[in-house]
């Protein structure tokens, strides 16, 4: 990487978060009942962790890419999150096509000790293929639905279990609140980057290891601002009379409407699809 | 070591959703040797701008030069530009982070590539210079400081490179009064005695009228005034509908002229003020 890319990446740390941010719209999916996204989103991750055919999971990116096009996210946007993952999900990939192989796998190739088998490519593929859908499904959730929504439908959707002695709701809150410090912490790790980069750090240079230990002074001051503020927020927390889920009533409270009913719908349709598509076509790893 | 800005256009989040353009054609000349103070209101693009100077944001479009060094170019040395014009942020906490103060400051000077000896003469000549005792406060833990302590710790470690150009981002923001007169002696006196170029960014309006030669008023991303303090502030009524307040004393003075006092049009602070009024008294007995 130029050192000029790497300084427009130094530069503006959060413009390639996409986690935690939300975009407002009226497109039928943003009007979706957030627990319907949220019950639709953890059918899809199930749907994703079982289906090991390419052709299933062509069905399934059509599928998110038509889901992407209503809710009017460009899609250049919603995929921007995925930059910082590239990397590691190339290599995940070549630790695939070497080290993993099945009995009936076949020979590609071989260079020195490393073996790399066809096995091992559907191996990569499949993996990389299921990280990207992850991540994509858990950002169209978020870019569609705002914090609150958000913690409303979990707490919703848990409540049964709170009766059961599950702390939900506050499970429910420090969920968010981790999501909402994603975007914070990128934005305080920008400044303190400024901070040191203004006294003469060179981030961009150096070897790897030198390089790390170039984060020292970023990850400390971090850290310390981090605890800072989950001090300040349970302050502000307990100044407005917080005090978990006893007694906790909300202005808002969440129905379900026609567009839910037909989401439901579709998802059902997608989910019988994907079953036959399961059972019709063979694996691409056994 | 002047700066001269071009045309600069800046964006926050450029090529996303939420692209905003935060400087429109900002064109400015810094000079050598001045205070210059960089005022508007919030979200004007103050540290936007002055993040330029130093080059931790390089232009989308337009030019920096910063001394002949145009900022753009692919083999811009930016960090020694970088030592030589200090940035000084609003909150210390973003900088401080080693485990003793003594350690902190010598950050700079030691990413400068200086000797032992050279680190530690730049060290005792910072702290010197805002008023923290070498020796005292040398091996102090930078958690046991108070705020304005931390402050000027965080001006040491800035100083500790030798800048010939210094920009103080909003540093009295959330200070008490005499914190805030402590940081501001640091900074007259720094300019006073090291002829250093400080570019000062506040929403203070006393502050300025203080200390700076010229002013240069920012609103939503363009450069709406640019001259010297006095002429700024003889026009109170733009300031005002820009959103920026004028010092208490120009208030009252304001309001002595519309009763009839004959006041010169713009005083800076309560010392003018005080003689002025004096001397139209004494005017106005002599002509009764």
């Amino acid at each position: 990487m130029s050192g000029e890319q790497a300084g427009e990446r130094l530069m503006e740390l959060t413009k390639n978060i996409t986690l935690g941010v939300y975009m407002p719209g009226e497109t039928a999916i943003h009007r979706l009942d957030p627990r319907t996204k949220l019950i639709s989103a953890c059918l899809l991750i199930v749907l994703l962790l079982i289906i090991k055919s390419y052709q299933a999971y062509a069905l399934f990116f059509i599928f998110i890419a038509a889901i992407i096009l209503v809710s009017q996210i460009p899609i250049g946007y919603a995929l921007r999150g995925l930059k910082p993952m590239l990397p590691v999900l190339v290599l995940m990939w070549f630790f695939q096509l070497f080290l993993y192989s099945s009995p009936d796998a076949n020979i590609l190739f071989s260079w020195w000790i490393f073996t790399a088998t066809d096995a091992g490519a559907h191996m990569g593929n499949l993996i990389s293929m299921r990280v990207l859908l992850l991540f994509v499904v858990t950002t169209t959730l978020t870019l569609t639905t705002t914090m609150v929504d958000l913690t409303d439908g979990m707490d919703s959707l848990l409540k049964p279990l709170g009766r059961i002695g599950l702390p939900s709701h506050e499970l429910v809150m420090t969920m968010i609140i981790a999501l909402r410090f994603v975007l914070i912490l990128a934005e305080e790790l920008d400044k303190i980057v400024k901070a040191q980069m203004a006294r003469g750090v060179a981030f961009d240079q150096g070897n790897f290891i030198q390089k790390t230990k170039k984060l020292f002074p970023v990850f400390l001051p971090l850290f310390i601002n981090a605890f800072k503020r989950a001090e300040e927020l349970i302050v502000a927390m307990e100044a407005r009379s917080y005090a978990g889920s006893r007694g906790r009533t909300k202005m808002k409270t969440l129905h379900m409407g026609r567009v839910d009913f037909y989401a439901a719908c579709v998802i059902l349709f997608f989910t019988a699809m994907t079953i036959l598509f399961i059972l019709q076509f063979p694996p691409m790893i056994r | 070591m002047p700066i001269e800005v071009k045309n600069l256009c800046y964006s926050y989040k450029k090529g996303t959703p939420f692209e905003k353009k935060v400087l429109h054609d900002i064109s400015l000349t810094v000079n050598d040797g001045e205070f210059l103070g960089l005022i508007g209101p919030t979200q004007a693009g103050k540290t936007t701008l002055a993040q330029h100077f130093n080059a931790l944001l390089l232009p989308q479009s337009g030019k920096v030069l910063i001394g002949n060094c145009d900022t753009c170019l692919k083999d811009a040395n930016l960090i020694a530009l970088r030592q030589k014009v200090g940035y000084i942020f609003q909150n210390p906490d973003y900088q401080l982070f080693a485990p003793t103060v003594g350690e902190d400051v010598a950050f700079g000077p030691k990413n400068q590539g200086l000797s032992g000896n050279e680190v530690e003469e730049r060290v005792i000549e910072a702290m010197t210079q805002v008023g923290l005792d070498f020796d005292t406060f040398k091996n102090r833990d930078i958690f046991a400081l108070s705020g304005g302590q931390k402050r000027r710790a965080a001006v040491a470690g800035v100083l500790a490179c030798r800048p010939q150009i210094l920009i103080l981002d909003d540093i009295t923001a959330g200070l008490d009064p005499r914190g805030r007169d402590e940081i501001l002696e640091v900074v007259k006196g720094l300019h006073q005695q090291s002829m250093i170029t400080i570019i000062f960014i506040s929403n203070s309006m006393e502050t300025v009228a203080r200390l700076a030669d010229r002013l240069v008023v920012m609103d939503q991303g363009r450069i709406v005034m640019d001259g010297s303090t006095r002429d700024i502030f003889t026009r109170s009524d733009h300031l005002q509908e820009i959103g920026l307040e004028i010092p208490d004393i120009m208030h009252i003075a304001k309001q002595l002229r519309e009763k009839g006092f004959n006041l010169p049009p713009a005083l800076l602070n309560i010392e003018e003020a005080a003689e002025s009024i004096t001397e139209c008294l004494a005017n106005r007995q002599v002509s009764d």
